[in-house]
């Protein structure tokens, strides 16, 4: 469930959010409002049919293929073995949830502070845009190491990591959506002589809004993976990651590789969808939200 | 509507410019935005800046306005240069596109600029109850609460007159605000507009291509032509006040209409 790619620019909603077609029917009649929310109704259970159906393949693919259990569990299976030690993992995901919380917010905090700084002064913009690109394109997996080195063990190289992946979208996104302003809008304050610190609060602020949120859902993907890959390398010994990294390397554990795994993309999913119902509930007002 | 325009226009001009050029280098080349204009408007005049796209008339409005810089020449607004009267709050301004803030209110939205209005104001601005009035004034009161993408572009630009009313400025600049609207809603908007000014009576420069609509709202219409952007001529327009739609049938109306276009004619290409 990690949106691992890259960050977007754009403020497009790119979600599992069904888009239904207009449900104004020209001659307004009953059967074809009927027909209309019926056919609205399918595509907004779209995505469950989707996962469910993936879910389903598994479960019988692995049946009918014969597939040996320690290659690849069914779904049941890792279900019911998340189950049955459900402590375990409520432990080691409180602990992965703190590390990418902590992460993710302190990205959020730094990447607002430059993205205030970046919006106000070109100059500053364009000497550190070569910086951040290179964060960017540089695989964390690669510096991690020298990460532990330079933090040691422990959750400080682990937050590090993490808010270091989910820095760049935040920032890039949001002196986006600062500089996104109607260029009308910044002229009428212009007009009654307001000052720079009332434009940006009133109307670079809430213009970046957007931008923000399509950030964020790229960041929750990206913040797991930091705390994944900080548990791995910063020798944790709790964490969704620390149980993967025992796992690997003991075949009696094999499924709570699988059950680790599963726990992530719930984690993840879950995530995502709290953000994009608060995007949904605060922009309303915005384009990207409109069905 | 009632259209009762009995504000005085005093013999001293609100606005004067004077000798303002304004030129700009492009790929190597100088363009002469404007070159010497001389205007003067009165207090609560209603003057029409007229001429086709590059005569330079929407960059006048923001020289006056102190959006602009003038490379030569002096603008003064009430004794201040344009930036000062800037500063002191002198103007509220109509942009072109109804340009609301759109995760604000129709409501929020009006007040909005008076909301960044706080200090440096030489006049009040308009309360609460004043602004409701306006916006049952243009047929918005029952969408104080609604956000602009549920408006109409006509009801949209007419939030947009209101909130540039609501200041209580004495300078209103109007910039083609009813270009992007349909034909039949334009023509409803320009008595709005004229409705408006008659209870408020500021003064209003109101930059237009339209040479019915400078002919229907003005006082003067001032005629500007291109390379270089200057005015090519002024006409006082006596068509009598309160203005209705019927006056556009009228012989007087069409000789108006007939004079500004051959001025226009007259200094084009």
């Amino acid at each position: 469930m990690s949106v691992g790619s890259t960050f977007s620019m754009s403020s497009a909603a790119m979600l599992p959010g069904p888009d239904a077609p207009s449900s104004d029917s020209p001659d307004g009649t009953e059967v074809a409002n009927g027909l209309a929310n019926v056919r609205r109704i399918v595509l907004m259970s779209a995505p469950v049919v989707g996962v469910i159906a993936f879910f389903l393949i598994w479960q019988f693919g692995v049946k009918i293929f014969d597939i040996q259990k320690f290659v690849l569990p069914r779904p049941s299976d890792i279900l019911s073995s998340i189950n049955g030690d459900k402590s375990y993992y409520v432990r080691n995901a409180r602990t992965t949830l703190w590390e990418a919380f902590c992460g993710f917010a302190i990205a959020f905090v730094l990447a607002m502070i430059g993205a205030t700084v970046m919006a106000h002064s070109r100059f500053i913009e364009r000497a550190s845009m070569p910086l951040v690109v290179l964060v960017q394109v540089t695989p964390i997996i690669a510096y991690a190491p020298a990460i532990v080195i330079w933090q040691g063990f422990g959750l400080k190289s682990i937050l590090v990591m993490t808010s270091l992946v989910c820095f760049v979208p935040f920032l890039i996104n949001g002196v986006a959506g600062m500089r996104s302003v109607d260029p009308n809008l910044i002229e009428l304050a212009r007009s009654v002589d307001a000052s720079r610190r009332e434009v940006f609060v009133r109307l670079r602020l809430p213009s970046a809004l957007p931008n923000l949120f399509s950030a964020a859902r790229i960041a929750v993907g990206l913040a797991l993976i930091g705390a994944v890959l900080g548990e791995i390398y910063a020798g944790s010994v709790s964490g969704l990651g620390y149980s993967i990294k025992l796992a690997q390397a003991r075949p009696t554990l094999r499924m709570q590789l699988w059950g680790s795994i599963y726990v992530l993309a719930f984690i993840g999913a879950a995530a995502t969808i709290l953000i994009s119902t608060v995007e949904r509930f605060v922009l309303h007002w915005h384009s990207s939200q409109r069905r | 509507m009632s259209e009762s325009h009995a504000v005085a226009v005093t013999d001293a001009p609100l606005v004067c410019v004077s000798g303002v050029s304004k030129t700009f280098r492009q790929r190597g080349r100088t363009v002469h935005a404007l070159r010497e204009v001389d205007l003067q408007i009165g207090r609560g005049e209603f003057v029409s800046l007229l001429g086709p796209s590059g005569c330079g008339k929407s960059t006048l409005l923001r020289i006056i306005g102190g959006l602009h810089q003038a490379s030569t020449g002096t603008v003064s607004v009430n004794g201040l240069d344009a930036d000062a009267a800037r500063a002191a709050k002198q103007y509220g301004l109509v942009p072109q596109s109804p340009a609301l803030v759109p995760w604000r209110t129709v409501a929020q939205n009006v007040r909005f600029l008076t909301g960044l209005h706080r200090g440096g104001a030489s006049h009040p601005v308009m309360t609460d109850a004043e602004i409701d009035g306006l916006l049952e004034a243009v047929g918005l009161a029952g969408f104080t609460s609604a956000y602009p993408h549920e408006l109409s572009g006509g009801m949209q630009q007419r939030a947009s007159l209101v909130r540039a009313f609501a200041l209580g400025a004495p300078i209103l600049l109007m910039d083609e605000p009813f270009a992007a609207l349909d034909e039949i809603t334009r023509a409803d908007m320009r008595y709005l507009l004229l409705d408006l000014w008659s209870r408020i009576g500021t003064t209003v420069v109101f930059v237009t291509h339209s040479v019915t609509e400078a002919a229907i709202l003005s006082d003067r219409v001032v005629v500007m032509a291109a390379r270089p952007g200057r005015i090519a001529a002024e006409r006082t327009i006596d068509l009598p006040r309160p203005r209705n739609p019927a006056m556009e049938d009228a012989p007087e109306f069409h000789e108006v209409v007939r004079f500004l276009r051959s001025d226009l004619r007259e200094h084009h290409g």
